[in-house]
């Protein structure tokens, strides 16, 4: 069902028609963008380009119920096609800027915000991710944290409304970002860090038995990329990603 | 604590921000966290993928062998559990909890032609894994999740094609065939490019300290040296396995390994009853016949028409008719042809029509049996579908799938064998006994396994005052020590270097004088293996 939902969200914020949707299947039709993202089928659009003629967007039916015995692809969580479609949007939807949209008849200021979505992956033997918004007024320096959720309920779009207009910002983004960074190493430190410890252990006892088997023969070119496979798999670290981030204009007291 | 930045990030902001072309909507701008926010994975235990599979109950060890295999063994494993505990069910959840987290999206699964499409039902059915079987003219680069025999994918041209993609993961059923590292299978999986790789094998280390080296280094190449420098350290006893405490360990670091005393599945229970029959006077007298006075016929063929006769008139006239003719010979084709119905049929009707339409499977040795039976039955109008070894994997498939939806009775020779699951029935029947008590495992393993909800019964037919009954009475009595040893048997049976517990079974009972004879050796095979047994408690 929520996958259902996500993909129909994805698909009309693409400007695809449904053609027909049941309990079981959806059917898509999709414009020649998508096509061109999802069906790789490069050497078409190539050659219809080529000849001049208008490309033919395919349709696309997604099975959401695996018991349907109907002819498209089934999709689940892990499917390759969701994957594809989930990388896609990680891939594009990187950058945004948004304006709330006020109803008013006064002239109404707009205050910029630095948006930035985290994921922090702490990665040794095994793996554990967290994730943060953060938001940070470039005016007065307030700083809010769960930021995706307190835009929520708000009415946001790409193009600033009449009568409204922005306010310009005091924080440079890049000095913004600095102390948006600086909380979360903050954070970062401020924890517990013994998984990191137990994977130090780990791979010292992968070591010795890898130096146990063939740590013996010298200049040995798989001992060196074994070694170098282990310190890869174990050595703890901690990946700061950065989802996607924008610059959203704000009312004064809208969040 | 090392600390990975994206430098990029900033500058890619303050150049993009200010292009309205590069930025995106709200909308989807807002899917792209959530959608995060659907794969991360929020705890270094547990599997993400329990929750998107509420329709299955899946039993704690095959769990813990996910996680194990992820959190523990980086995705390279050996899953080694015995037969019936579901090791298709943990390499699906693998599967799975890794295509959740988006680190799998290109596999390849290689399986016995017979079970292709098992494997891609179970797939869809239980992971949702849009799996599909390899057909002719199928694009290897183009279908995510290949499933295929290792004899079809090793053929050119799709070996060409299979080795220049880069797999996520590769999983290799019945990887014991891979144990031998000249074979061609070998060098091709070897020469497979992968990030994962699960290895599935019910009998995972049998003889050779070689064949382990020979799986791992499929998982790890090079994990443990050379072949040649393996050899000359450990030579190629099994022993230096528990004397060497870093090649154990390298071994529990690569296999999972349950056995049905450590698992749930102690719920069902098995409830074993032997039929004992007799044979009516012309069958005595045929007996008889085979049994004393057939000259000139080697004293293990005498065994085998004994056998036969045991469990059809039509197994034992097949072969006899093999055999050169001499008035003995006619004798008894005359007088085995005067007997009525065989008495284990009877009685195989008279229970199948005690199970109220429950299924049941009857096992047979012989072929002739098995045709004679399919008969027998259909006259007394119970439905049943044969099954054999031999059958192609399609056939197998219909049949396994007309005997689910429309007849009572599987009537299986032999090798009915591998990987076929058949848990929606519970009465085993056999109707006659094979040498090696083992067999009877792998029968009822068929059965009694992963997904069984009733107790199985199985039901042991023996003819008083014949060979079987020497059988049951020296061999099955001490079934209790066969059922205590099961997960161990293999490992006991190579330690005590016996390669094939069948052949020396069946070379006492044709090479002994006398009955006594007879029952020391197997009296003392059996001792053998029970104090080895006891030794391996001991050590666990």
């Amino acid at each position: 069902m929520e996958l259902t939902n996500l993909l129909e969200r994805y698909f009309t914020a693409h400007h695809c028609t449904e053609i027909d949707k049941t309990d079981e299947f959806m059917k898509v039709q999709l414009t020649e963008e998508l096509d061109k993202t999802l069906m790789n089928r490069p050497f078409y659009w190539h050659y219809v380009k080529s000849t001049g003629a208008e490309g033919k967007p395919m349709t696309l039916t997604l099975i959401t119920d695996h018991r349907s015995k109907g002819k498209g692809e089934l999709i689940h969580f892990g499917s390759p096609r969701l994957q594809q479609i989930f990388s896609n949007l990680r891939k594009n939807e990187r950058f945004t800027r948004q304006f709330q949209h006020v109803e008013t008849n006064i002239n109404t200021p707009l205050y910029p915000w630095l948006l930035v979505n985290f994921k922090l992956s702490y990665e040794g033997k095994q793996m554990r991710e967290e994730m943060f918004s953060i938001g940070l007024q470039l005016v007065n320096g307030t700083m809010k944290t769960d930021m995706m959720e307190l835009l929520e309920p708000l009415r946001l779009s790409l193009s600033i409304g009449d009568l409204c207009h922005t306010i310009t910002p005091l924080i440079r983004i890049e000095n913004g970002f600095a102390r948006i960074e600086k909380l979360m190493q903050s954070y970062i430190d401020s924890q517990n860090h013994e998984w990191a410890n137990q994977s130090l252990r780990t791979m010292k006892e992968e070591q010795d038995l890898l130096n146990h088997f063939i740590g013996s023969e010298e200049n040995n070119e798989v001992f060196n990329k074994e070694t170098e496979g282990i310190r890869k798999r174990y050595e703890p670290k901690i990946y700061m990603h950065i989802i996607n981030s924008g610059i959203i204009h704000l009312q004064n007291n809208a969040i | 604590m090392q600390i990975i930045k994206d430098k990029q990030f900033i500058s890619q902001l303050s150049e993009k921000i200010n292009d309205p072309q590069q930025l995106s909507s709200w909308e989807l701008f807002k899917m792209a966290y959530e959608v995060e926010k659907l794969s991360i994975t929020t705890d270094f235990q547990g599997l993400q993928s329990l929750a998107h599979l509420p329709h299955m109950k899946f039993m704690n060890h095959q769990i813990k062998a996910a996680e194990q295999t992820i959190q523990e063994m980086n995705g390279r494993a050996i899953l080694a559990d015995e037969v019936g505990l579901g090791k298709t069910i943990e390499a699906g959840l693998i599967l799975k909890e890794y295509m959740v987290r988006g680190l799998v999206r290109k596999a390849l699964i290689l399986v016995p032609a017979s079970l292709v499409n098992q494997w891609v039902t179970e797939l869809r059915e239980k992971f949702f894994i849009p799996a599909v079987a390899y057909r002719k003219n199928y694009d290897w680069s183009q279908v995510d999740i290949m499933v295929s025999s290792i004899d079809t994918a090793k053929r050119m041209p799709h070996q060409e094609k299979i080795i220049d993609i880069d797999y996520d993961f590769l999983l290799i059923d019945e990887a014991h065939k891979l144990k031998n590292n000249k074979t061609k299978n070998y060098a091709f999986v070897q020469s497979l490019r992968k990030k994962y790789c699960l290895l599935l094998t019910a009998t995972p280390i049998q003889n050779e300290l070689m064949e382990i080296f020979n799986l791992v280094s499929i998982l790890k190449p090079g994990h443990l040296g050379s072949s040649q420098s393996f050899m000359d350290r450990f030579g190629n006893k099994r022993s230096k396995l528990k004397e060497d405490t870093y090649l154990n360990k390298l071994v529990q670091k690569v296999m999972i390994r349950n056995t049905r005393n450590d698992t749930a599945l102690n719920n069902t229970k098995r409830i074993i009853q032997t039929v004992w029959l007799d044979f009516c006077n012309t069958g005595k007298e045929a007996y008889a016949i085979l049994e004393e006075k057939l000259a000139g016929v080697p004293h293990f063929a005498r065994i085998t028409y004994l056998r036969e006769l045991c469990s059809s008139r039509e197994a034992c006239c097949f072969s006899l008719n093999k055999q050169q003719s001499s008035s003995n010979v006619l004798d008894a084709l005359n007088k085995i042809s005067d007997m009525p119905h065989h008495p284990k049929a009877e009685k195989l009707v008279e229970y199948l029509k005690g199970l109220n339409g429950e299924k049941a499977i009857v096992f047979t040795e012989y072929r002739a049996t098995q045709i004679y039976l399919q008969w027998y039955l259909s006259k007394h109008g119970i439905s049943s579908v044969p099954f054999r070894g031999g059958f192609k994997a399609g056939k197998k498939d219909w049949m396994r799938q007309l005997f689910k939806d429309r007849a009572q009775v599987l009537i299986a020779t032999e090798a009915a064998g591998e990987g076929i699951n058949l848990q929606f029935c519970h009465h085993v029947f056999n109707y006659d006994l094979p040498w090696n008590p083992m067999r009877l495992e792998q029968r009822i393993g068929r059965v009694h396994r992963y997904g069984q909800e009733n107790d199985v019964k199985i039901y042991n037919f023996a003819i008083r005052n014949t060979i079987e009954e020497q059988i049951m009475n020296l061999l099955y009595e001490k079934i209790e020590l066969f059922e205590k040893v099961i997960g161990d048997l293999d490992d006991i049976l190579s330690e005590l270097e016996i390669k094939n517990l069948d052949y020396e079974i069946k070379n006492i009972f044709t090479e002994s004088v006398s009955a006594g004879e007879r029952k020391i050796k197997l009296d003392n095979l059996m001792a053998v293996i029970e104090s080895n047994a006891e030794n391996m408690e001991k050590e666990a």
